[in-house]
This record gives structure tokens, sequence and C-alpha cells, in this order.
């Protein structure tokens, strides 16, 4: 059982160790200015994550999860981001930089607040003390709140896409050390969901762009009260 | 019996496959009625049955289960599958006629309508939590392309926003079951039986509080997201008021019942375990919070689908209410006003999509006597509000009344009054708009403007008589259903109630 992995075995170090790097490639995506360096970070986390799954396949020797290592790999950490910097930053010409609605400061110390928050909800009564996931949980649930943060102060759509996807990590990153054992065909349907949705918002984006003069939330103002 | 359940989840796939195959709007329509028709042909069947079953329906490891809770929300969201089905049609060939929607966005409609329909369907027939996560997901994605169909710079607003803060929602619903799988550490079941709902409820009391208790407010705010409780309404009224009507009504009267089911879900297990307190004081939080906003800005004139999409909020937050008061009426009066609710949202998108057809505006101040302009339309808003607004005779003051009674059963008499004080400034809010719609000087129709030698009614926007009669034919028989559920429950329904609330207590 994955909950039960101790805190001091290889895959257990490693598996804290993607977490850490995790939160902080999800920091770097919060205080990035540029747009280019927004998505590869992004996409380096998701490497990441899929590092961490592997290690977790590894471990428990789980062909499910060896798959859902390798489509993490290929789609999240590869596909979305080359998606989403070629088609939509090149051909719809975008502004290079990343809007940020409140100061890059404000965004990055909301996150340390948010980060902080998290270890004060989940760490002390949840989990028991010596395993893995005692360790890694608060960092899931801080990487979901950054992803949060990461749409609520982004103005672009796209970058609200990416916030989202962030979110997404997060709850990856939970459900590998919390439960490796999630059946195969719901981690199957998660991923399937995503990928659909990031289509579907890529979509609309285009949709949006053609539309508006950049498809920046700042414009998304028609509808109100 | 699983031959059942799969026929009520295949039905609504007839509109996509006769879309696939290039059919007009017309067949398209009919082809999906069909389907839906037999999908909820279906479900009142497999309800018929499980009135008389002892063990519940179960395939596949828990990937099917079906018990009493599930068959009535079926039968609710067929139902209404059914009457915006039969209201597609008409909707749908006058945009086609019109050349307002291009032959492709009506094929794409019809695709996203049927496997939206589909897939909630699916939702309310698994009993394996994570399965119900996806599925919920997928019919976000699929409701979403129907708010953004026509392709208008308002109506893509209105599907980014509903598609990013359902999505982050719904994340956070993921999360909570994360949490719950977590906590059914000790129970050492198979990885499958471990998210199944009923081992999960069968043990609850096995679970560990802590993460069960994390895990039950996390599906609140994600389910809730789609539920359309306050704070995180956001979404609902921009994707109501933009998607086309027919659309709106199965948003409104379908999807967030759906929401609402898998939050039922989750307080039936985190009540064994913690006790009511907890989820009272969390579901009553959130559904007073959302009937005061939804009330709040009913009181504001202007679009008059907005007007019905907070009027939901406001609905879904009395559900919520009833949820929270809990006991047997509390439920009762709970899955009562579920589908009353259902059907009058229905009935009044369902009208406000022919008169938005006719005015070519959602602004209700574009809108005056109905009554003299276009009769069949504005007796249907007139009912259809006095309905939605719990008047009697119909079936809304009976739920409403119940969950008011157990308010004052159950809880300090504070928040049943409360809830009265709220409801009488809905009504007000909602008929100061609605009656200046139907009483009034008929305005002129926007054509009239550039072309005053044209008649002052507005005109048709049908074409044949099988558009007319589909345009009709749902709102009288919804409102139909509403009077009969004013005047008397009937006996099969008052036992299928009493079915689900078994399956959950």
């Amino acid at each position: 059982m994955a909950e039960n992995l101790s805190a001091t075995s290889p895959a257990g170090v490693l598996l804290d160790l993607s977490g850490v790097v995790i939160l902080l490639l999800a920091f770097a995506c919060l205080g990035s200015k540029l747009f280019n360096r927004y998505v590869v970070y992004y996409g380096a986390q998701s490497v990441v994550l899929a590092f961490a799954a592997g290690v977790a396949a590894w471990t428990f020797h789980s062909v499910e999860l060896w798959i859902l290592a390798g489509v993490t790999l290929a789609v999240k950490g590869i596909g979305i981001p080359l998606a989403t910097r070629g088609l939509l930053l090149r051909r719809l010409a975008m502004a290079r930089d990343a809007a940020i609605s409140t100061g890059l400061s404000t965004s990055l110390i909301a996150g340390g607040g948010l980060t902080a928050f998290a270890y004060l909800v989940t760490r002390p009564q949840l989990l028991p003390h010596g395993v893995v996931a005692a360790a890694v949980v608060p960092l899931s649930t801080a990487v979901i709140l950054l992803g949060a943060l990461a749409m609520v102060v982004r103005r672009h759509t796209v970058a609200q896409l990416i916030g989202w996807l962030i979110v997404e990590n997060g709850v990856f990153l939970g459900a590998i050390t919390l439960v490796a054992t999630f059946p195969f065909i719901v981690e199957a349907g998660i991923f399937l969901d995503v990928a659909a949705g990031v289509l579907i918002m890529l979509v609309f984006v285009s949709g949006l762009t053609r539309q508006l003069a950049e498809a920046s939330a700042s414009e998304l103002k028609g509808l109100r009260g | 019996m699983i031959a059942l359940a799969l026929l009520i989840v295949a039905g609504p796939l007839a509109g996509p496959v006769a879309a696939l195959a290039k059919a007009k709007a017309r067949v398209a329509g009919m082809t999906g009625t069909a389907g839906a028709l037999v999908s909820l042909a279906a479900a009142i069947a497999l309800l018929g049955t499980g009135l008389h079953r002892t063990v519940n329906l179960q395939a596949w490891n828990g990937f099917i289960y079906i018990d009493g809770l599930g068959e009535f929300f079926l039968l609710t969201v067929s139902l209404v599958t059914v009457l915006a089905a039969i209201g597609s049609i008409g909707y749908l060939s006058a945009e086609e006629d019109k050349g307002t929607l291009s032959a492709f966005q009506v094929r794409l409609y019809f695709v996203f309508f049927g496997l939206f329909a589909s897939l909630m369907l699916a939702s309310l027939e698994t009993g394996n939590l994570g399965l119900l996560f996806v599925l919920v997901e997928g019919s976000t994605l699929a409701s979403a392309a129907l708010v953004g169909l026509e392709g208008k710079a308002r109506s893509l607003e209105a599907a980014w926003k509903y598609v990013i803060i359902s999505s982050l929602g719904v994340t956070i619903a993921l999360a909570g079951t994360l949490f719950l799988f977590y906590a059914g550490t000790a129970l050492h079941l198979g990885s499958d039986q471990r998210l199944t709902w009923p081992y999960l409820f069968a043990h609850a009391a096995m679970l560990a509080p802590q993460p069960l208790r994390l895990a039950f407010l996390l599906a609140v705010v994600g389910y809730g997201t789609k539920v359309g409780l306050a704070p995180m309404h956001t979404w609902l009224p921009d994707a109501h008021a933009e998607a086309p009507s027919p659309a709106s009504a199965m948003l409104s009267a379908a999807l967030l019942n759906t929401g609402m089911y898998a939050i039922i879900r989750f307080q039936a297990i985190t009540a064994a375990r913690l006790g009511t307190g907890f989820p009272r004081a969390v579901l009553l939080s959130f559904g007073f919070a959302s009937v005061l906003i939804g009330v709040l800005f009913m009181v504001r004139r202007g679009n008059f689908k907005r007007l019905f999409a907070y009027s939901s909020v406001e609905h879904m937050g009395i559900i919520a209410v009833a949820l929270g008061f809990g006991g047997l009426l509390g439920l009762y009066g709970a899955l009562l006003h579920t589908i009353n609710h259902a059907v009058a949202k229905a009935v009044l998108f369902l009208g406000s999509g022919d008169i938005a057809l006719r005015y070519r505006t959602r602004e209700a101040t574009g809108v005056g006597g109905l009554m003299t302009a276009a009769p069949a339309a504005g007796a249907a808003l007139l009912l259809g509000s006095l309905a939605v607004l719990g008047s009697p005779p119909f079936g809304l003051f009976l739920s409403e009344f119940t969950i008011v009674r157990a308010g004052f059963e159950r809880a300090s008499p504070v928040f049943p009054l409360l809830l009265l004080g709220l409801l009488a400034v809905a009504f007000i809010a909602f008929a100061r708009t609605t009656t200046g719609m139907i009483t009034g000087a008929p305005a002129p129709a926007p054509a009239a403007a550039q072309a005053p030698d044209q008649a002052q009614a507005p005109a048709d926007p049908y074409q044949g008589r099988a558009a007319r009669l589909s345009a009709i034919i749902p709102v009288a028989a919804g409102l139909a259903l509403l009077l009969v559920l004013g005047l008397w429950i009937p006996a099969g329904l008052n036992t299928a109630i009493m079915h689900s609330l078994a399956a959950i207590t």
C-alpha cells in the first residue's frame, strides 16, 4: 500500500523530493513574467510528476502506473506545452508577457501564505508520521492552491488554463502517493477528461482570439450581474 | 435489469447518431426525442421493478450500481431530457431556417446535447465515486460546447467562464474523493471497492474521521460549484443566459441536480460516521448563502434568462437547506423539490426560448404585452413563474411547505422563518420582471423598427406544424405535471421517494 510507504525508503525519498521540486516549479510558474517561461515551467513540472509516477510504478510493480507515467510525460510534459506555445503564441501572435493582475511580489507572498496554510490543514491530524504520504500530501495540497492562485491572478485565458493544469498536477501527485491503488479505469478516465478539457478550452481560446484583441480575461466583461 | 440500465444511457445517443449522419434539425431533433423517450420509459421501468427488489442493482465491481436514490434521479433527469429534446426540435429548426446557426452548428448541437444527457444519466448509475467524477467532468465539457455554440463573443465568454470554473470545482471534488479513499485505509477492501459507495456506506463506522471531514467539505465545495451554490455560482447565470434555451433547460433542470446527487452521496457517508451536525452546518451555510445571493440578484431587471438562472441558484440553495435540516421530512422535501424544480425550470427555459425566438432579444425590457401578442407564450410564462415561485396549486408549493415544516421540526425556528422571508422577497423580485413582460402594451418586434409596415405583433418564428407543436408540447406537459404534483403526490412517486430515502439513511 502506497500510503504506508516509509519516508526513509529510497522510493519514499525520491517521491518526497519530486514533491518538493513540483512545488518549487509551481512557484516558478507563479513568478514568471514571460509566457514562454510559464509554459516551460509547467512542462518541467509535468516531467517531474511523470518521474514520480514512474517511481511509484517501479516500487509497486504496477503496469497501470507505468502507462500513466508514460502518458503523463508525453501529453502533459511535452504535448500540452508545445501545443500552447506553438499553436497559440506563434499563430495567434499573442503578447509575450503573461500579464498578472496583482504585483509579482504580492502573488508570491500570497503563494507562500497558501503553502503555509496547506501545511496547517493537512499535516497534523490527518496522516501518521513517518510515511511518505505525510510529507507529500501537504505538498500536493499546496500545489493545488498555487494553481488556483495562478488562475486568479493571471489575466490571460491560456495562463488560466495552465493554472488549472497545475491544480490537476497537484491532485495527481496526491493520488500517486496517497492511493497508488486508485482503480485504473478511474485514472484513465481522469486523464481522458483532462485531455478533452484542454482541447475544448483551446477551441474556446482561439474563438475568443478571433473576436477580441488578445483573449485576455480583462476583456471578458460583457457578462455581469 | 443491467440491460435496462444500459438502455437508459444509450437512449439519448440516438440524436448524435442522426446528427452525424447529416440529418437536418427537424429529423435529428425527432430522433433525439425518440431516444430520450426510450430512456425515460426504461427509467420508469427500472423504478417500477426497483420497488420490489430487495438487493440493489450492482455489476462490474460496483462500477454499475443503482439504488432507490439513483432510480429517482434517473427519472428526473430523463424526464427533463425528454422535455428539452422536444423543445430542441422547434428551437433549432427555427434557428436553422433563419440562418442564425449554420448546418454545422446544428449538428454540433445535437451531438453534444445527446452526449451531455447520456453522460449525466451514466453518472447516476455508477457506484464508483471516482467514475462519478469522471462522468460529471465529462458532462461539464459536453455542456460547455453547448454554451459556446453560437460562437459570438458573449457566448464564448460564458462558455470559457463555465468550463474553467466548473473544471476547477470538479477537480476540487476529486481531491475530496481522494481523501475519502484515504479515509477508508483501515477497511482492507480491494481498490475498486474502496471507492464504491455501497461498501463505504456500509462500513462508514470504520472510516477515519479527520480525512472524512475534509473529504466532505471538499466535495461540497467541488460539486457545489456544479450545483451553483453561492459563492461558487458565478458561472451559472452567464452559461444559462448564453446557451440555446433547450440547453439552458438541461443545465438548470438536469445538470444542477446531478451535482446535488453527488453531494447527497457524500453527505450520507459523512452523516453515518460523524453524525448529522457537521454536514448540517456545512449545507445550511452554503444553502442560505445561495438563497440570499439568488434573491438579491433577482431584484435587478434585465436579461430574463439570467433571472431564471438566479432563481435556479435560489432553488438549489433551498434544496441544500432541506438536506441540512435532514430527517425524514427534510430529505423527503429535498427530493420532492428536486423533481418539482426540474420540471418548472424546464418549462420556464423552454418558454423563454419561444419568447427569445419571437423577439430576438433576451432583455426583459424588450418584451411586453405577451398576453395579447403571443397568448400561448404569455400563459406559459405566467403559469411557469407562478409555479416556480411556489404558489399553490403547483408542486413547488407542496415541497417548499414540506421543507419549512422540516425546519420547524428539526432546527431552530429562526431558519425556516428566514427561509420564508427570503422566499417572499424572491416572489416580489421575480414577479416584478415577469409581469412587465406579460402585461402591458405589446412591444414592437425588432424587425418592425426597420420596416414599419410590418405587423406590430412579433413574427411567428416557426415553419411548419411540427416545429410549432414542439414549442408548445413540452411546456404544456410540464405545467400539467406540476399541477398534478401540486394536487396530490402519486402513490408511485411517494413510494419511490421513500425507497430512495431508505437507500441513504
